[in-house]
């Protein structure tokens, strides 16, 4: 049966595309290092992990949808997912590979604890994916991605959202997809967005180091009472756009209570409070 | 009553709570409102995607706003590049940056034009 075997839970931003496109010495540069430093090492202890899979709950940018026909929850079921042009041309990695056969099940798992996704045959996948994941998943010069991908988008976008509880629920019910899955797969659950930014209006620019410093916290110490929190008072904290925070949410219902950060960075700078935590589960290293 | 009973306060917060209502004027939501205000220009700025659309935008931008039916308004705002009138107009800011590409505007710019604009219009 396939397991559990970690989480991450990471901003995704443009920013970190155009530092991560800009090579070696940007990313290793004092200005970036608080950030991707920490992700070097999380890509080192995923190495070490090596899951056969990653399930990756994140938010689409009106990328693939559109406000024609916006899904609440929506799975891909492909075999490889290739990457969105997002109005700029699409940056240049090769499509990520999928497991269309993990995703069914992960999509018939959810409809029966009454999670109904859109269901997608077809999905190109933006920077709420490929912000975070070459730093972790992608070997340069080697051929490229390394673990087969799942996505899971959640609207944080068009209000109404799904609440953090339902998202909260959403993790529980892909735990028990991930778990009744026949194969023997190691599975490390991804949720990406957030933390504090405000990118409308007169506050653009606004970052809640405190808000974000005490909700990394709370995740890792008792997330569930996250779920009393309205989306209005995610926004008052953490800015119009930190919604996003709803996708870790569910990345942490899907592991253990107790499962415990081996990699934790904050970093407020510039325009963003950017986040990293990377989770062990007890018992989980093959 | 049925109502009474089946409207449960507990139901009433929940539905009370799923669209914000209590923010300060200056944060806006992306919501009904702005989704319904804002649909032509979200379908111009989507279309920005496509590489034909980008082309076309750069060689005539008032041939590429007819294909949307835009508003005088609406045309006047993107001529203009007026992003926090854009915003305010309903045009998401995830849409808004396939905009900023064309235009070659940097986010750190259009934040500028936000930060100044003060409270709401």
């Amino acid at each position: 049966m396939a397991r559990v075997i970690g989480g991450i839970g990471a901003s995704h931003a443009p920013s970190m595309e155009h530092v991560y496109d800009a090579g070696e010495n940007v990313r290793g540069a004092d200005e970036w290092q608080p950030l991707f430093g920490p992700f070097e090492q999380v890509a080192k202890w995923l190495e070490e992990l090596q899951p056969d899979r990653l399930v990756v709950i994140y938010n689409d940018h009106m990328d693939e949808f559109f406000l024609s026909a916006y899904p609440t929850f929506a799975l891909g079921v492909a075999d490889e997912y290739p990457i969105a042009d997002e109005g700029f041309g699409a940056r240049p990695f090769p499509p990520l590979p999928g497991d269309a056969r993990f995703g069914w099940h992960i999509a018939r798992g959810l409809v029966a604890d009454e999670f109904d996704p859109t269901i997608c045959q077809e999905l190109e996948v933006d920077h709420g994916v490929i912000s975070p994941l070459p730093m972790v998943d992608f070997a340069e010069g080697e051929g490229g991605w390394k673990i087969p991908i799942v996505p899971l988008a959640v609207n944080v976008i068009l209000h109404p959202l799904p609440t953090p509880r339902r998202c909260f629920k959403l993790g529980q019910a892909l735990r028990r997809a991930i778990l009744s899955y026949p194969e023997d797969l190691g599975v490390v659950v991804v949720g990406t967005g957030g933390l504090s930014h405000q990118l409308t209006g007169p506050r653009f620019g606004a970052v809640k180091e405190e808000w974000d410093r005490e909700f990394m916290r709370i995740l890792v110490e008792d997330p569930e009472p996250l779920c009393d929190l309205t989306h209005e008072e995610l926004i008052l904290r953490g800015g119009t756009e930190s919604v996003e925070v709803v996708n870790w949410l569910a990345m942490r219902a899907a592991l253990p209570g107790d499962a415990k950060p081996v990699v934790e960075a904050y970093y407020p700078h510039r325009i963003m409070g950017y986040g990293l935590q990377a989770y062990a589960v007890d018992g989980a290293a093959a | 009553m049925t109502t009474t009973t089946e409207l449960t306060e507990d139901y009433l917060r929940r539905l009370d709570a799923v669209q914000p209502k209590n923010l300060p004027e200056d944060l806006d939501l992306f919501d009904e409102e702005t989704a319904t205000r804002g649909i032509r220009l979200n379908k111009a700025a989507y279309s920005l995607k496509d590489d034909e659309q980008r082309r076309l935008f750069a060689d005539d931008e008032d041939r590429w706003m007819e294909q949307f039916g835009l508003t005088d308004e609406e045309r006047d705002l993107v001529r203009r590049r007026d992003w926090i009138g854009l915003w305010r107009n309903g045009l998401s800011i995830y849409v808004m940056v396939k905009l900023s590409g064309v235009t070659d505007t940097a986010l750190p710019e259009i934040g500028k034009q936000m930060r100044e604009s003060g409270g709401k219009a």
